[in-house]
């Protein structure tokens, strides 16, 4: 709840607003039963003046009522969006100084869930807690008060009212914590169990296995059934017996009345405006109760958002000015270890790259090809050892410079909604026609992006769904070349490419970008096989360099991998 | 209006097997509403007598004669009344919980009944998270308002019907006054719900749009760092988010009004009516003592009044999201089923051939995929179907064992259409190994054994060996009684697919069809598992869908399917020979110049 603090300050008008409207409000409520208590103390002694100007004032109080709910409304809901707004704003300015690090440590899905559910829970306790929360302690604790000034003999009666309701609040819910706990389980047991049957309805299907699949979700759905029933008889208990309290809170005031009449004859006007009191207690310790609940979870989603914003980034780039990088990579004695895992991913890697040269990397699955080059744009830091660009340590250098210097294509290409020049134009800002015409030839992306009616104009939908796999990835390659950058790394991103288009890019790369460093990762040797140098990982070691020539005579592993590529006899 | 004809319909079927617990619930409710209404005139009238008691007693004269025996008398009936109320509301909440839990019981089992027989181009064509959504926050949506609003709402106007019944029983005119502002207030409900309604759809299109743009980017962020957008990123960030600022504004007040605004009318026709009620006791007919006893019990009336209207509004979103669930699960429930012919021929192994004679097929009207494919396998053959993205070579797989079935020409086994087979028949024999092999929650065992559940354990193992996959398994400490799940695995992609050939051999089918993994699986693991595909594949009639030409060499015929087309066909000799599409294809992915 701290977190809102800062919020809170920046709204003190609209917060002084709401609270002093609610505050009418609640004087309204509470006032309306002292008045109907005079008035009726009046019609017993036929008062005339009294029971008119008391109406009078009953009706302006209820009027005036209604307009201070309706600016309290207007008050909570200003400060409810602008904390709400704001906090989000916060929070993405916060997530866009993460480092690549932190993203993957929350994962993408889970920090849109923070920044779009939990800030609308945030809302929506904020505006309940100007229009609810503040109220309800004031007309407990006022409608007490009065009560107790009404009928001050009588106070002990809503204590013991208030005691069982406490006491059949406090049976059902520990009894209903209990099972509450279960029912978490048993509902993810039947949402795998849907969702498992939902992808793999082909092989339930062609197994013939939709009875047993049936007998198994009902067995586990009427489980959550039993467990539902027996949650709701217990909620069924409680309203009826707290309005059984109530009501015999009222007859217990009335018969104890009847027993003081002849010493307090004016309790019998007071016994109205006393059960009125009583009535606004035992409605705001529901809805108060109601309230708690609702404030658990936001506290549990203002608890998320917090964490995001004391989370530190993981790499911070130093206030150096801005320079040229040449084109050399360098990596000495790198070890790099996942935040997270205990067992290292690259072991070790020492090589040396010269500006222009064409570097394929080759291993198996899990080998640590992407995590090698993911540490060349320092999307990570190492653990030990130097990674350097242009002769400079990458954490010496000021993040710009390493911008300009690297460009990244990864195997996901993601292409934002938009046009097609807005996301080209991510690579190079105020790139001209001519320059997005050069990439295009040079990413075999022209022949498709020239189809289109409005050409680089043509919008890119949401999830960009308007383009194939394969579009999608000579765009993202045209948006890593425009900037024509001293490094390129290529991250498995021809991989939906079919063979023809895949080596028109690398004729057009090595023609048009001969003097960029090329850094390919690959799963086919074909695609690295023209490659100046490749290196061969190994379970995050690197196990062999040179070319193919070189290592397909003297490399077990590149062997092994070659063997299962290559054809059955020469052709 | 369609959708709440539908969502009658819907709530009909599944509701209509507790009309007796309804019955009696709105008769228990009618009890509950008439104490709760009555009681309020024994409170009155208890105050009218303590004021005649309170008049006696005053009087020295009749003093004596004042006794509290009448008094003592409504006040056992009031408290009686009270229990009553208190009882049969618990025994009625009581009742429609259990209807609420088990009629969503059954519309759980039944949604998941007809996932089992519905077509696969339902799922084909709807994404995973839409249809799981119906488990989850549809039939939420719909247990929630069974549990609260179906309560509530037979309360509500059973309550209202008896308070306006007494009113007008105790006093005409004073009944008149309480009911005289209904019209305002409901006038007032309409308009503001009207518009709560149109600025929250106005607020929901904004957040949306928020939403997408948030999801975009930060789904990119890796994008975002490596060109060093951020600064851009913020920018477009905070056009969305003033944007829902506004709109949202207008959305929170208006949806948030409606409950002040009752609460003050409630309280000002409260005030109206003691002010009239005074008044007519002053001016008009009445005794002071029944006319004090008359303003007390108007005054609970008008307390009470606007209840009904009060939560009935507030259950109006919750009402709102029960008929969309209600429509979304009704949606799912009128999908066709798979046709399965009535009198279906059995199928007692493949004797001779397979065929395919003519086939044309097309997923969505119009698109045509496959024009006319004709392809003959004879038992125990292995046919590879090879192609480009998009040729139609897993459509041939759909349509083998009936997932879709063609729009003309014929599939038939040994000269008999599939389509006459009894579908689980023809399934049973037709054993398929996908490119991404879903596993089940379960045990190792349970997986292997998912087609078989009466398998032996020696079945089992033989199976996992053959799938070259039972060394691994017995390298876990818990070995085959592993527990399992297809998000928390144990396996790699490679180890899923193996486990997926293990579930395939167990089952011993006839025909076998292999699709072949494309990703996650590099190609020396691929090499692993193809041993044990050629496991699988010997001694049995196969198709084999390739995406990578090293797998199918050795196969008896090697078909190329090109945009639904049949253009080359032969071994893969010849194929090389013929020097068209395939050898073309086969010079660019396997051989290195």
């Amino acid at each position: 709840m701290k977190a809102l603090l800062p919020y809170f300050k920046r709204e003190r008008w609209n917060i002084t607003w709401a609270i002093v409207s609610v505050l009418v409000v609640a004087f309204a409520t509470l006032w309306q039963p002292h008045l109907l208590q005079q008035v009726l103390e009046a019609i017993i002694k036929k008062d005339n003046d009294t029971v008119f100007n008391n109406g009078i004032i009953l009706i302006v109080l209820a009027v005036i009522g209604i307009v201070a709910g309706i600016i309290n409304t207007v008050y909570s809901a200003k400060i409810a969006l602008n904390v709400a707004t704001d906090m989000r704003e916060d929070l993405y300015k916060k997530i866009q100084t993460f480092s690549y690090g932190n993203v993957e440590q929350f994962s993408a899905s889970n920090l849109v869930v923070r920044m779009t559910n939990d800030i609308n829970q945030v809302q929506q306790i904020v505006m309940a807690l100007f229009q609810q929360l503040t109220r309800i302690p004031i007309l407990f604790i006022g409608a007490f008060a009065l009560a107790i000034m009404t009928l001050p003999n009588l106070w002990w009666i809503i204590i013991v009212m208030m005691l069982l309701i406490v006491g059949v609040s406090a049976f059902s819910f520990t009894r209903m914590g209990k099972y509450f706990g279960s029912m978490q389980g048993m509902v993810e047991r039947v949402n795998t169990l849907a969702r498992e049957n939902l992808m793999g309805i082909r092989v339930v299907k062609s197994f013939v296995q939709e009875q047993n699949q049936i007998k198994t979700f009902s067995e586990s759905s009427d489980e959550m059934r039993d467990l539902t029933i027996k949650i709701g008889n217990l909620f069924s208990i409680l309203m009826p017996a707290f309005f059984l309290f109530a009501n015999l809170a009222m007859a217990l005031t009335i018969y104890m009345v009847g027993g003081m009449i002849t010493e307090h004859p004016t309790y019998l006007a007071a016994v109205t405006s006393f059960i009125s009191y009583l009535m606004q207690i035992l409605f705001s310790i529901i809805i108060g109760g109601f309230m708690m609940t609702f404030a658990s979870r936001a506290v549990v989603s203002l608890g998320r958002i917090k964490e995001v914003f004391d989370t530190k980034p993981m790499l911070s780039f130093p206030d150096v000015p801005e320079e040229h990088l040449a084109g050399s990579v360098g990596f000495d004695h790198v070890t790099f270890t996942y935040p997270g895992d205990e067992q290292p991913t690259l072991k070790d890697i020492s090589f040396e790259v010269a500006p222009g040269e064409m570097i394929g990397i080759v291993g198996a699955t899990g080998s640590g090809k992407s995590t090698l080059a993911q540490l060349i744009p320092r999307l990570f830091d190492p653990d030990s050892g130097e990674v350097t660009v242009g002769g400079k340590d990458v954490r010496d250098v000021n993040e710009q410079s390493l911008r300009h210097a690297v460009s990244f294509v990864l195997q996901r290409a993601t292409i934002f909604s938009g046009t097609i020049a807005q996301n080209l134009r991510q690579g190079k800002p105020n790139a001209t026609l001519e320059e997005m015409n050069w990439a295009a030839n040079v990413a075999q992306s022209a022949e498709f992006i020239n189809r289109l009616d409005k050409k680089f104009d043509a919008p890119v939908e949401e999830r960009s769904a308007n383009f194939s796999g394969g579009q999608k990835q000579r765009l993202a390659i045209t948006r890593g070349v425009i900037g024509k950058p001293d490094i390129l790394i290529m991250d498995d991103s021809t991989s939906a490419l079919d063979a023809r288009s895949e080596k028109l890019v690398q004729q057009a790369l090595n023609k048009e970008l001969n003097g960029t460093t090329t850094f390919i990762i690959a799963e086919k040797i074909s695609s690295i096989i023209k490659a100046d140098r490749i290196l061969v990982l190994d379970d995050g070691q690197l196990i062999g360099q040179g070319s193919h020539a070189e290592l397909v005579k003297t490399n077990p592993t590149y062997q092994e991998i070659y063997q299962t590529q290559k054809a059955l006899e020469e052709v | 209006m369609k959708d709440l004809k539908n969502a009658g319909k819907f709530y009909w079927h599944y509701l209509k097997r507790y009309w007796l617990t309804f019955l009696t619930v709105f008769v228990l409710l009618g009890f509950a509403t008439y104490f709760s209404v009555k009681a309020p005139t024994y409170m009155g009238k208890a105050i009218q007598q303590l004021a005649e008691y309170l008049g006696k007693w005053m009087n020295p004269m009749t003093r004596k004669a004042a006794s509290f025996d009448a008094f003592n008398h409504t006040m056992v009936i009031f408290v009686l009344l009270y229990l009553g109320n208190a009882a049969t509301m618990l025994i009625s909440s009581l009742l429609l919980s259990q209807v609420s839990g088990k009629s969503t019981g059954t519309m759980r089992i039944g949604l998941f009944r007809k996932m089992q027989r519905m077509q696969v181009s339902y799922f084909d064509q709807h994404s995973d998270g839409d249809i799981l959504a119906r488990y989850t926050s549809d039939l939420d949506n719909i247990f929630n308002a069974m549990n609260q609003a179906l309560f509530e709402i037979i309360m509500s106007i059973a309550q209202f019907i008896g308070i306006v019944i007494m009113m007008f029983n105790q006093n005409v005119e004073l009944a008149w006054v309480t009911m005289a502002s209904t019209p305002v207030a409901l006038i007032l409900s309409a308009i503001v719900i009207q518009q709560a309604g149109r600025s929250v759809d106005r607020q929901q299109d904004d957040i949306g749009a928020l939403n997408g743009y948030i999801n975009e980017q930060i789904t990119g962020q890796k994008i975002i760092i490596t060109n060093g957008l951020q600064a851009d990123s913020i920018k477009g960030f905070e056009g969305y988010n003033q944007r829902v600022r506004q709109s949202a504004l207008r959305g929170q007040i208006w949806s948030g009004i409606l409950n002040p605004l009752l609460q003050g009318l409630s309280l000002l026709n409260t005030a109206i009516v003691i002010f009239f009620g005074s008044w007519l006791v002053l001016h008009g007919s009445l005794s002071q003592a029944a006319g004090l006893g008359l303003v007390v019990v108007f005054v609970q009336y008008a307390q009470q009044y606007y209840q009904p209207i009060t939560s009935l509004t507030s259950l109006y979103n919750m009402i709102q999201l029960a008929i969309t669930g209600a429509r979304r699960i009704n949606e799912v429930r009128e999908q066709p089923d798979e046709v399965d012919p009535a009198d279906g021929k059995t199928l007692d192994g493949l004797k001779s051939k397979i065929l395919l004679d003519d086939v044309h097929f097309s997923y969505l009207p119009g698109k045509e995929i496959l024009h006319g494919v004709n392809i003959e396998v004879d038992k125990g053959e292995m046919v590879a179907l090879v192609g480009p993205t998009g040729s139609g070579k897993t459509t041939v797989m759909n349509l083998l064992n009936r997932f879709y079935d063609v729009d003309s020409g014929a599939i038939t086994f040994d000269g008999t259409d599939v389509r006459e087979f009894k579908l689980d028949e023809l399934r049973r024999h037709v054993g398929i190994v996908l490119q991404d092999p879903q596993l089940f929650s379960g045990t190792i065992a349970d997986n292997i054994k998912f087609g078989k559940p009466d398998a032996t354990d020696d079945e089992m193992i033989d199976a996992a060996k053959q799938a070259n996959i039972h060394d691994f398994i017995m390298s876990l400490e818990e070995g085959y009684q592993t527990p399992i799940s297809d998000e928390n695995s144990i396996f790699s992609a490679g180890q899923k697919q193996l486990m997926s050939i293990a579930r395939t051999i167990i089952t011993n089918p006839n025909l076998l069809i292999l699709d072949e993994a494309t990703s996650n699986v590099d190609t020396v693991t691929e090499a692993k598992i193809q041993k044990a595909m050629d496991n699988v594949i010997q001694g049995r009639t196969s198709f084999v869908i390739a995406h990578r030409l090293k797998t199918i060499l050795n196969a008896d015929k090697i078909v190329v399917l090109k945009d639904g087309d049949i253009i080359e066909q032969g071994t893969h000799q010849q194929l090389l020979a013929e020097d068209g599409f395939y050898a073309e294809l086969y010079h660019n992915q396997m051989v290195f110049d």
